[in-house]
């Protein structure tokens, strides 16, 4: 299995870390070329106005809402999700594909920045929200809560994607790492995962 | 349950800033030219490094005015720099809910014997190092992200090569020896031996580690990255150059594809004027500032 991480910048090689602990093939996508018969797609945290301007040299935004659109697993956490989001309070729509409005640093600045249980799909545990956003609307009935943080939501899957605004990245936790690996392994049944 | 500010959360805002470039601003106006260029974080200062070191004097945190007004122009994270050793510049800072506080040998030191003592702030802190046995130190006092300290305002990277390649080096040494060695490296590098022992199950460094200090081509920035550093603060090398937002977007752009050579020839065309380097021979063991911090 050849996982796709988006690479420009941010926590892609924690993520890269997540996929060779569940025995897949991290693939780190800088350019067109590192977008080739990938399984799975992961768009990481970082910071989204950092990641939309250095595309504008890489250009490969297209191909990835290309491979997205294909219905293979995609996972994004924190300013992927910002990357993904169709309307995006205090930024720019980029690759516009889950119907929820997210709010840049909704929580606030660093001194804001926690550690919060979260529940996620049917477990619970502690995991870091870093200057993180917020998902502030839900714009379809396509979008299923599967993470949320006391009563806010913090993460939706719609389809085949999985938008998360915290770092489960950052704990690779086995209730995560178990996730993941069945996660990819849909490959296009994810929708009904 | 919600805890704020634990060491998770501090390192973490360091593991999201990498592979990107810091940048030096001194007002709003560049802080948005940092931004729309592609900076992952601005640190506001009064005066970049370049005219720390031409004004002499002492040089001291920057007015709150200037590091608010940075605060409220972009929506990246925001730094700002403390005397080493002034922890009250550091609360004042902490105070205003800066995202990252750089206890920096660019400023004149307050204190002669002590650091900050890092664990007490609401913020993370990033703090020079020449070499393991000082980033380990700075670990101990609750830094979350080590960068090598250069010699800041010189355009010339060769410090910044010299401690990156002195951290890795003995960073190796930690994880290739004996277990029985792990003391005596501690005495030999003035190392915590908590921290090496970190390392030594690790395998690896234990926080982010930035370059800095005369950083001023794209090229720069590619050659600190293949030597192993997670990202480049850039200081007077972007606003002391003939055309800040090229030369800030050609530094981003290094610093994602710092293996690919083509790349790098292509965005360092046209590049107008770099800023003018200073020979590091030329200064005298006063002027150095890596010799600031202990």
């Amino acid at each position: 299995m050849k996982v796709g991480i988006l690479s420009f910048q941010g926590s892609f090689l924690d993520h890269s870390k997540s996929v060779k602990a569940i025995n897949a093939k991290p693939i780190l996508i800088k350019n067109k070329l590192d977008i080739h018969e990938l399984d799975a797609l992961i768009l990481p945290g970082g910071e989204s106005t950092a990641m939309k301007k250095i595309n504008e040299y890489s250009d490969i935004f297209l191909e990835l809402d290309k491979f997205i659109k294909s219905g293979k697993p995609t996972l994004s956490t924190c300013a992927g999700t910002i990357l993904l989001a169709k309307a995006v309070v205090g930024g720019d729509t980029v690759i516009p594909n889950i119907d929820i409005e997210i709010t840049r640093n909704a929580y606030g600045r660093q001194t804001e920045s926690f550690e919060g249980s979260v529940s996620f799909y049917n477990n619970e545990d502690i995991y870091c929200f870093i200057r993180a956003p917020k998902i502030t609307k839900i714009l379809s009935d396509k979008v299923k809560v599967i993470a949320q943080h006391n009563s806010e939501v913090v993460g939706v899957q719609q389809d085949n994607i999985v938008a998360l605004t915290f770092h489960p990245e950052l704990n690779n936790d086995r209730y995560y790492l178990d996730w993941l690996e069945s996660f990819i392994k849909e490959g296009e049944n994810v929708g009904t995962f | 349950m919600k805890i704020e500010s634990t060491n998770k959360v501090k390192k973490g805002l360091a593991e999201m800033l990498k592979g990107g470039v810091i940048m030096d601003v001194v007002n709003a106006e560049q802080a948005k030219i940092a931004e729309k260029a592609g900076a992952v974080a601005v640190m506001a200062l009064e005066r970049i490094p370049a005219d720390i070191r031409a004004d002499g004097g002492v040089a001291r945190m920057s007015s709150v005015g200037i590091i608010q007004e940075v605060m409220d122009s972009v929506s990246i994270p925001v730094m700002a720099k403390a005397r080493i050793g002034h922890f009250v510049e550091a609360q004042i800072l902490d105070s205003l809910g800066i995202d990252f506080i750089d206890e920096s040998e660019v400023l004149t030191p307050a204190d002669e014997v002590n650091h900050i003592n890092k664990q007490n702030f609401k913020a993370p802190f990033v703090c020079g190092a020449t070499g393991l046995g000082e980033a380990t130190r700075r670990i101990a006092e609750g830094a979350s992200m080590i960068r090598t300290k250069g010699e800041a305002g010189t355009g010339n990277v060769v410090e910044a090569v010299r401690h990156m390649r002195t951290i890795t080096n003995e960073l190796n040494e930690v994880i290739a020896c004996d277990e029985n060695e792990v003391v005596a490296l501690s005495k030999k590098f003035k190392a915590p031996l908590n921290v090496l022992e970190d390392i030594k199950e690790l395998k690896s460094f234990p926080v982010v580690n930035f370059a800095a200090g005369g950083i001023a081509t794209p090229a720069d920035a590619a050659l600190m990255m293949q030597l192993g550093c997670d990202g480049v603060f850039v200081g007077s090398g972007i606003f002391k150059s003939g055309d800040p937002a090229e030369r800030a977007e050609a530094i981003v752009i290094a610093t994602t594809n710092f293996n690919d050579p083509k790349i790098l020839a292509e965005i360092s065309k046209d590049l107008g004027e770099p800023m003018v380097g200073i020979n590091i021979d030329t200064l005298s063991e006063e002027e150095k500032l890596a010799k600031r911090g202990w």
